[in-house]
């Protein structure tokens, strides 16, 4: 193949567009600020141009209709685990899958059918910062009101976040924290809320560490409901030293002092920078969510962020984690996943991609970028891609005339720019809806966000 | 049953049939910019076929025990009164413990590998941890598998170890769908091979595939990635997928079973016979990734164990023996370890009995038989646990060193600890 015939591929429309400038910019705001367009949205937004759609993207919205079409899930206390060889275990093993299964359906559906992408993905971006398992907890109700107090504070202060977290029973069963006591402190909790949560690794001392934990004793958790309670009796009321400072903290005024700390500006505009502008390139000194945080209202750094110059720096690319690859399928497949057929199966698929939401591998939460490019990931997307097509109608793009699919599917699916390489693969399959569907939902350019 | 061993790769004829496979996929697929960077589909698949692994090249065959392995109650102090009265309920009748010397017994089921013991193919190292033990199966497993005990971080030690590798996705590969967080570096990632529903595109949509899997000269690294992503799911499954249609090899000093039912298969030794097929076929393969789980045992322990126990013996035992009868068998070393042992004494509330140290068990021909590192005490706990009396970045080192001859620094820092178990 010829270069010149690769040229011919283009169409000169999409070279020369005005728009073309800001075609990568909004694929950006729709993928990264959301979970992606559903069909049409791309192609209006650049009709629209680029400050209008930003601004209509980054606001909340009062009311989320696509959202309140999500029934909330039935999740209920199921008590204590009954003993093993008894007759209760049957019934309670089954309500305990049942429930986990509908409150992960529910979330997946809550990000397909919002409105607001920007809400939901920011409730998922808390979640893999404050990432906790429910694989510890085994109990889905703790994991269902932490994920309604991400909700609340998703885009709110990150104070009043932090002062919620830490009386959150499943982030504080997950890290020890009701074995933390005056007697014999746990660091679990401590040191995670300095490291992962407000101020990032190395900015604290094992001293710091030592102060933190005794600041944390005497929580107590109800494993099954995630009540959170505090006994005295456990808890160390000395004063400590922490970070420079000496006195008896509880939770709310520990929260409070963390949450002042100039580290803490700097850690979160970091975590924003990961997962939003780039996981593989250094953050820059001057990064302006620093500077945005300074009242730690999280709306506001975010919409700085999506304003900055970095939006339209090409190199910096970012991979769609399994379920943001997911979801944003299911978005311009027009598909919601509790309405497909034997739903379990996209928690199987999404163990086998290697996220599944409420399951982070550890404290740290999912990593990024290559860990999401394996041999076998590419497989298992093909597979579930397959599988997803199959119920979809493919409306989106069965209504392009198949002689402008190749052009027309990159604003379907707002995508900036195909390269040469996946032109060549779309033509190959100009017959074949199913066919042109999956290798344009496994492409390079639709796996990677530009 | 194909009565005959196969020792050699042009045996399976896999050579011929796979190469003709990537003829088949690779000539719809015209090279288009520069790929300079990476290597193309055929280099690779030259690489997996026509270089096979060199002989005398070390392999390393990690298994991981998922869910914190009793190490009490796999090595047991079986004349310590201690062990007897602070477990009466998960302890083993001594008349049945398979006594390696005056003082230790390895588990009733582990008949296998005590004859492996017996051998002198067994080191076996006590006490192995990290400081301040983490008593989260996730944490602590994370901290196993990135070597970094102090510190959260994404990378592996032997995925840091791949990073200092010219890239080839067959360097490092684990059996199953995710790969674990051990083989995932910052530059190159081990490869995942899925057991079963192995789900290769063919015919056209294949065809297809491998033009999305060019990596464009317009390409971000990360897009470049996803592209080999996906070139390396052909390139490893089209090699590998004729290999894993061949018998495994004879275990041939093992009694032959008619109908298979002895014991039953299970996934940890499917996943062996894979990776002894492999070896078998010349894989330039020089990390193999298996697990087993379910080690969690919080009732019925010391049934549950025993059985577990006596999973892993069996299937690695057969292993040996299937590599027996290859070129390979003296070139590959087995790793054996869990993410923590379990408390001294069993604690029923809210079932926490998870604990710190235990033993790991370095198999293979290059092994000098024996114990390593100091048995922890049973009266002198820390904190109701025994203590950890060798790190495992002692180990870690030494396999780096001594089996993958590579300089430490590179993926553990410095670190000078080393554990003496191999031959000289």
């Amino acid at each position: 193949m010829s270069n010149l015939s690769l040229k011919q591929l283009f169409t000169p429309k999409q070279l020369t567009k005005p728009t073309q400038s800001k075609r990568l910019e909004t694929s950006r705001l729709f993928h990264r600020f959301g979970f992606g367009p559903r069909p049409g949205e791309y192609a209006q937004a650049l009709k629209n141009g680029y400050i209008p759609t930003r601004n209509k993207l980054l606001t909340p919205l009062n009311i989320d209709l696509g959202a309140s079409k999500v029934t909330d899930p039935v999740i209920t206390d199921l008590g204590k685990r009954p003993e093993p060889n008894t007759a209760e275990v049957v019934p309670f093993a089954v309500a305990m899958r049942s429930q986990s299964q509908a409150l992960t359906l529910w979330w997946l559906d809550k990000m397909t059918l919002s409105d607001h992408g920007l809400t939901e993905k920011m409730t998922w971006f808390w979640h893999g910062h404050w990432a906790t398992s429910i694989q510890k907890l085994n109990y889905p109700l703790p994991m269902y009101n932490q994920n309604k107090t991400f909700r609340t504070h998703a885009l709110g202060n990150f104070k009043n976040m932090t002062k919620a977290m830490l009386q959150d029973g499943a982030l504080q069963f997950w890290l020890d924290g009701q074995e933390n006591t005056l007697k014999a402190p746990n660091e679990n909790l401590g040191r995670e809320l300095m490291e992962l949560f407000t101020l990032g690794v190395n900015r604290y001392s094992e001293d710091d560490v030592k102060a933190i934990a005794r600041s944390l004793t005497g929580y107590q958790v109800v494993r099954s409901n995630g009540t959170v309670t505090i006994k005295e009796s456990r808890r160390d009321t000395n004063p400590v030293t922490l970070l420079g400072k000496t006195t008896v903290f509880n939770g709310d005024t520990l929260s409070e002092f963390l949450v002042e700390q100039n580290n803490c500006a700097l850690f979160i505009a970091e975590r924003l920078w990961y997962r939003f502008i780039s996981s593989t390139e250094p953050m820059p000194l001057n990064f302006v969510a620093k500077n945005a945080f300074s009242n730690r209202d999280i709306l506001a750094t975010v919409t700085a962020i999506a304003s900055d110059s970095a939006m339209s720096n090409p190199k910096y690319a970012m991979v769609k984690s399994p379920v943001e690859w997911f979801v944003s399928t299911c978005r311009a497949l027009e598909l919601t996943p509790s309405l497909l057929k034997t739903p379990n199966k996209i928690i199987n698929y999404l163990d086998k991609l290697g996220q599944v939401p409420f399951s982070p591998p550890n404290v740290s939460g999912w990593p990024a970028g290559e860990a999401w490019l394996s041999s076998a990931t590419a497989q298992y997307r093909i597979t579930f891609a397959t599988w997803l097509i199959k119920q979809s109608d493919l409306k989106a793009l069965k209504q392009i005339p198949k002689e402008k699919w190749v052009e027309q599917s990159a604003d379907w699916l707002g995508i900036s720019k195909w390269s040469p390489r996946t032109i060549l693969a779309l033509q190959t399959s100009l017959n074949d809806a199913e066919n042109f569907a999956l290798l344009a939902l496994c492409s390079p350019e639709y796996v990677v966000n530009a | 049953m194909n009565k005959n061993p196969l020792t050699n790769p042009s045996q399976l004829g896999m050579k011929e049939c796979t190469r003709r496979q990537f003829l088949k996929y690779t000539t719809g697929a015209v090279a288009i910019g520069a790929t300079a960077n990476f290597l193309t589909f055929d280099q690779i698949a030259q690489a997996a076929l026509n270089n096979p692994l060199p002989s005398n090249t070390p392999i390393l065959v990690i298994v991981t025990l998922y869910g914190g392995n009793d190490g009490l109650n796999t090595v047991i102090p079986y004349k310590d009164p201690v062990y007897f009265s602070s477990r009466p309920d998960i302890s083993y009748k001594p008349e049945t413990l398979l006594p390696l010397d005056a003082e230790l017994a390895l588990n009733p089921s582990m008949t296998g590998i005590k004859s492996l013991w017996d051998q002198q193919k067994v080191a076996i190292i006590r006490g192995v941890g990290y400081p301040k033990p983490d008593r989260s199966h996730f944490s602590s497993m994370a901290k196993w598998q990135t070597a970094s005990p102090d510190k959260n971080i994404n990378t592996g030690w032997l995925g840091r170890w791949l990073d200092t590798q010219p890239i080839d996705p067959m360097l490092a590969i684990s059996l199953g769908s995710v790969l674990p967080p051990m083989l995932t570096g910052n530059k190159i990632s081990g490869s995942a091979l899925p057991l079963g529903g192995l789900l290769i595109p063919k015919g056209n949509l294949a065809s297809q595939c491998i033009k999305l899997s060019k990596v464009d000269r317009t390409d971000s690294k990360l897009m470049a990635s996803a592209a080999t992503s996906m070139r390396n799911l052909f390139s490893v499954s089209s090699s590998i997928t004729p290999i894993l249609k061949a018998p495994a090899p004879m275990a041939i000093d093992l009694p032959t079973i008619n109908g298979g039912n002895a014991g039953g298969d299970n996934n940890l030794s499917q996943q062996l016979d894979v990776v002894a097929k492999l070896i078998d076929a010349g894989s330039a393969t020089k990390i193999w990734s298996v697990s087993l789980g379910g080690f969690d045992t919080h009732a019925n322990e010391a049934n549950a164990q025993a059985t577990l126990l006596g999973v892993v013996s069996s299937s690695l035992t057969r292993f040996m023996s299937q590599l027996n009868s290859t070129t390979r068998a003296k070139d590959v070393t087995i790793m054996i370890y869990s993410e923590f042992g379990r408390r001294v004494k069993g604690n029923a509330s809210e079932g926490t009995d998870h604990g710190s140290s235990g033993p790991m068990f370095i198999i293979g021909d290059q092994i000098k038989g024996g114990f390593y590192g100091d048995q922890p005490s049973l009266s002198k706990l820390i904190d109701g646990d025994l203590a950890v009396t060798t790190d495992f970045r002692d180990v870690y080192a030494t396999i780096i060193e001594s089996i993958l001859k590579s300089p430490p620094e590179r993926t553990l820092g410095k670190w000078s600890g080393r554990v003496n178990f191999l031959k000289p």
